[in-house]
């Protein structure tokens, strides 16, 4: 904070001429610059050296400042401090440990966050927990899951924290059979039956058979659904919420190829486009998921790859 | 391939012509995460004009959800929020998204997102009586065709 003086105030304040403040100001006595409106300006620090040189009190004390007899408490004790030690925990979790530093608990983040202060929790709070090693209250959080990862905590970081990532680990390191709602049930059923919802081969490509009828006779004449057809140029992955519940909606796409001519393709198998395990956290499963999509690109010998969205 | 690029292959190319006096009614596009933000941090690379060339090209009013693009709010759905058992902090999380879209004075909202779709038509809609009709950006794409003459 800058003091802001007139010569003649100060001449006043010291007992001395105002030629005085003058020569001072000018020989460096006086740390002062020259500013608007014939007054000067100087650090609050150096006018507090310069009343206590002179054993006056300082005529303004400002409410934020800080007792010159405090600071220099402080600086003495500088050369000896030792960091502080928190129960020598060390996260798992947090990606970097230069985040505590990096971290500026500005907050940001946490104004962004549609969910900050849901639980008592917000973006800000989680960083810091990481930081400080309380991974077993973070991984115990049902905070990261009502998160929906959607970035905009780290998007405004101006540390560029890597939140999202942060958020995903703490969801993988929870044990499998505590993660909420159906997505690791999910993720379990893919890998033993194909597709998330369990929906079994034969139905599939009965279900669609018949809406490839059902749009051949609305308006797409001689439509017929391509399952498995080998060298098709676009292979067709589908979200299994929409054969197990919406299957009307499987068929926009489908008049969207027949009108652009296109070739194209749906696998009989293994034709689930959403990775659960990309929510779950669980990088193991997700690589065995696009492992067979890229299978069933080698096996129908496709060019292109449509996932669901 | 994203369905982006696919669409945009298909209306630029020609291989399909689209109607546009089907949606004359205002229509508001929504950014999806994944295709935003998530996918530039990712890839190095986002989505963001090429869902809204589609949506122009079927659509007469197209209008913006403020903030959007980069900065764009999520539905409150993602990161499969919307299978999550949190269903009250998940319409709460909407409420930026539903303001958004009432202020925008949209009765179409265009999703190219599975979740983002659900949350909006399913949920959203309902919980803050907005009263608009929800399509997939496909499924718009789908109704303004215009249907060659095959067989």
């Amino acid at each position: 904070m800058m003091y802001e003086f007139r010569v003649s105030e100060m001449a006043e304040e010291f007992g001395v001429h105002r030629n005085t403040i003058r020569n001072w100001i000018a020989a460096g006595t006086l740390p002062a610059k020259e500013g608007p409106g014939r007054k000067y300006l100087m650090k609050f620090h150096d006018y507090q050296v310069l009343c206590e040189k002179f054993g006056r009190e300082p005529v303004i004390h400002p409410s934020n400042h800080v007792e010159l007899a405090n600071i220099q408490s402080m600086e003495a004790l500088a050369g000896q401090m030792v960091p502080m030690e928190l129960d020598g925990h060390h996260s798992a979790l947090a990606i970097d440990p230069s985040w505590a530093d990096a971290c500026l608990t500005c907050g940001t983040c946490a104004s962004a966050c549609p969910i900050a202060g849901v639980d008592g929790l917000d973006p800000r709070k989680i960083v810091r927990m990481a930081v400080l090693g309380m991974d077993k209250e973070l991984v115990d959080s049902q905070w990261p899951w009502k998160c929906t990862m959607c970035g905009k905590c780290e998007e405004s970081c101006p540390a560029s924290i890597q939140i999202t990532a942060l958020m995903r680990k703490i969801r993988g390191t929870r044990d499998r059979d505590k993660v909420p709602g159906p997505i690791h049930k999910g993720v379990v059923m893919c890998l033993e039956r194909g597709n998330n919802l369990g929906i079994p081969k034969d139905d599939f490509v009965f279900l669609c058979e018949e809406l490839g009828e059902e749009l051949a006779a609305d308006c797409c004449p001689g439509f017929v659904t391509p399952v498995d057809v080998h060298g098709a140029r676009v292979l067709v992955t589908v979200n299994s919420k929409e054969p197990f519940a919406e299957p009307d909606d499987m068929k926009w796409w489908w008049k969207i190829f027949y009108a652009a001519g296109e070739s194209w393709t749906i696998p009989s198998e293994n034709w689930e486009g959403v990775n659960w395990g990309l929510f779950s956290g669980d990088d193991a499963s997700m690589k065995v998921v696009v492992g067979r999509i890229v299978d069933n690109m080698r096996r129908l010998n496709c060019k292109v790859l449509l996932l669901p969205e | 391939m994203s369905i982006f690029e696919l669409m945009l292959e298909y209306l630029r190319e020609g291989k399909i012509q689209v109607d546009n006096t089907i949606h004359t009614h205002p229509a508001a596009y929504h950014d999806p995460c994944n295709y935003g933000r998530k996918s530039l941090k990712a890839f190095g690379q986002a989505f963001f004009e090429e869902g809204r060339e589609i949506a122009k090209a079927c659509c007469t009013d197209l209008r913006e959800l403020n903030p959007n693009r980069n900065g764009a709010y999520c539905c409150g759905a993602g990161g499969g929020a919307w299978a999550m058992p949190f269903n009250a902090e998940r319409v709460y999380y909407g409420r930026t998204k539903a303001r958004q879209i009432s202020e925008s004075g949209a009765e179409l909202v265009i999703a190219p997102c599975h979740n983002c779709r659900d949350q909006i038509m399913k949920s959203l809609n309902k919980e803050y009586e907005l009263n608009v009709e929800v399509k997939y950006l496909w499924e718009l794409v789908a109704d303004s065709l215009i249907m060659p003459n095959k067989q």
